[in-house]
């Protein structure tokens, strides 16, 4: 998602009580942020209630937003505290992924050739799943809304070698789990 | 380029960040390192595979409810915006004038209405009144529904037995919740609160939709009595599909046939 300067300018203005620019924020980014979220707690429903949930925090901490500062980084900082706020509400409720996590093949086959030949989506959807969440967050941030190692450093608040470091451990479990849901399906 | 050194380069190489220098030395170190390659090459293809997974969209109810909160938002700030501070030198001079001119106008005003005792104004004012009173309950009703906490939004739900049937945008919000809402306690609350507009196909029909999605057992009995309840026949079709799923509840599915005994 490339950080457009309009942004900072529009949260601004937003931060200085022209409340009405919260629409232009919103049909900018609410599409992005919903997907963030529906990779991150598979469940459409909830996804759609952190989206609405940002969007409130975003007017209720208008006045926290510096000048300068850049407004997706901090846009992502508010929708993680509201994702992690939002789980720890639901703790007792219907789980968020109702797929488990698939226990270890037996076998191991040739894993470029099984996702060359197969491309299994649903797999890839189920391993996805399946992966812990701090994995799946810097998957999704890097992979899906094409936010820069850079710009996930400022919302994880680390540096950019340890982003890459994460994103390489992550896509790496990533692989492991789906050739094992491939050799399960396979045997 | 050590097989550690690749390791710290591999994020860059899937997202295509890698300079030139980067990329020739690891190469290199490809050329005589096959683990390496195969390893870099299956992350890749992992990486290519997930750009393939759908983009989802968010539903239509998304946009209003946004738009419903924002003014609400708006509006409950104007509300809360103090009073502008008067210079405390005039205060007690305006102070006095303005009662004074309140006294006379309240006079004013009650001796004109007694003489003239319009009873089409009095009705006008009042339907007036009315339309406010509907509006903040209907404010009121669409914020709580909006709320983090599961208590809050079931006052929300209990909130919206005061606004009118014809108030649609209640009735989308109470939709929602039944289909949406994390906790159980605020759908099973909009279901009963929903037996109101049942006479409404929409809702009907929203509900014979919600039925064969909700993963709730609980909500789900609530709706096989709703729609008993309120004789829908409509339902036949949602209760036969959960009679014949054998991902079904058990309770659930006896109270399906149940249902479709009932209705038929």
């Amino acid at each position: 998602m490339p950080e457009t300067r309009a942004d900072n300018v529009i949260m601004q203005k937003v931060r200085d009580g022209d409340l009405a620019k919260m629409a232009v924020l919103f049909e900018r980014h609410h599409r992005a942020l919903f997907r963030y979220f529906t990779r991150l707690t598979g469940n459409h429903g909830f996804a759609e209630d952190l989206v609405q949930d940002v969007f409130f925090r975003i007017m209720k901490y208008r006045a926290t937003y510096r000048d300068g500062s850049p407004f997706t980084s901090w846009m992502y900082q508010v929708a993680r505290n509201a994702y992690l706020d939002g789980v720890q509400k639901r703790k007792n409720e219907t789980p968020l992924f109702e797929e488990s996590v698939p226990e270890p093949a037996s076998s191991e086959p040739d894993p470029s050739e099984i996702l060359r030949r197969r491309q299994d989506l649903g797999l890839l959807r189920r391993a996805l799943a399946a992966l812990p969440v701090e994995k799946r967050e810097v998957l999704v941030l890097s992979r899906f809304q094409n936010l820069k190692y850079d710009q996930i450093a400022d919302i994880l608040q680390c540096d950019a070698g340890t982003v890459k470091v994460r994103v390489y451990r992550a896509i790496k479990a990533l692989s492991q789990i789906f050739f094992e849901l491939a050799g399960e399906k396979a045997s | 380029m050590t097989c550690d050194q690749v390791k710290e380069h591999i994020a860059d190489y899937l997202a295509g960040a890698l300079g030139p220098a980067e990329a020739e030395e690891l190469n290199e170190h490809f050329a005589h390192c096959a683990a390496c390659k195969q390893e870099a090459e299956t992350l890749a293809a992992t990486w290519e595979a997930l750009g393939l997974l759908e983009q989802e969209q968010p539903s239509e109810a998304l946009r209003p409810r946004f738009y419903e909160s924002l003014e609400a938002y708006r509006q409950g700030l104007q509300a809360a915006k103090p009073e502008p501070v008067r210079h405390r030198f005039f205060d007690w001079r305006l102070r006095g004038f303005q009662l004074g001119w309140s006294a006379a106008l309240l006079i004013v005003g009650l001796i004109v209405g007694q003489w003239l005792g319009d009873r089409r104004h009095g009705r006008t004012d009042l339907a007036r009144l009315q339309d406010e009173v509907q509006h903040m309950r209907q404010l009121v009703t669409l914020s709580l529904l909006q709320q983090q906490s599961a208590s809050e939004r079931l006052r929300g739900v209990d909130y919206a037995y005061r606004v009118q049937e014809s108030d649609t945008q209640v009735l989308t919000a109470l939709l929602h919740a039944v289909s949406h809402d994390p906790n159980v306690n605020v759908r099973l609350a909009a279901v009963d609160a929903l037996h109101r507009f049942a006479d409404s196909p929409a809702v009907r029909g929203s509900l014979q939709q919600s039925l064969v999605k909700q993963d709730s057992p609980l909500v789900q009995i609530a709706l096989i009595d709703f729609m008993v309840d309120t004789h829908d026949t409509g339902a036949v079709s949602a209760l036969s599909s959960l009679e014949r799923s054998s991902m079904v509840n058990k309770n659930v599915k006896e109270k399906a046939v149940w249902g479709l005994s009932q209705l038929q």
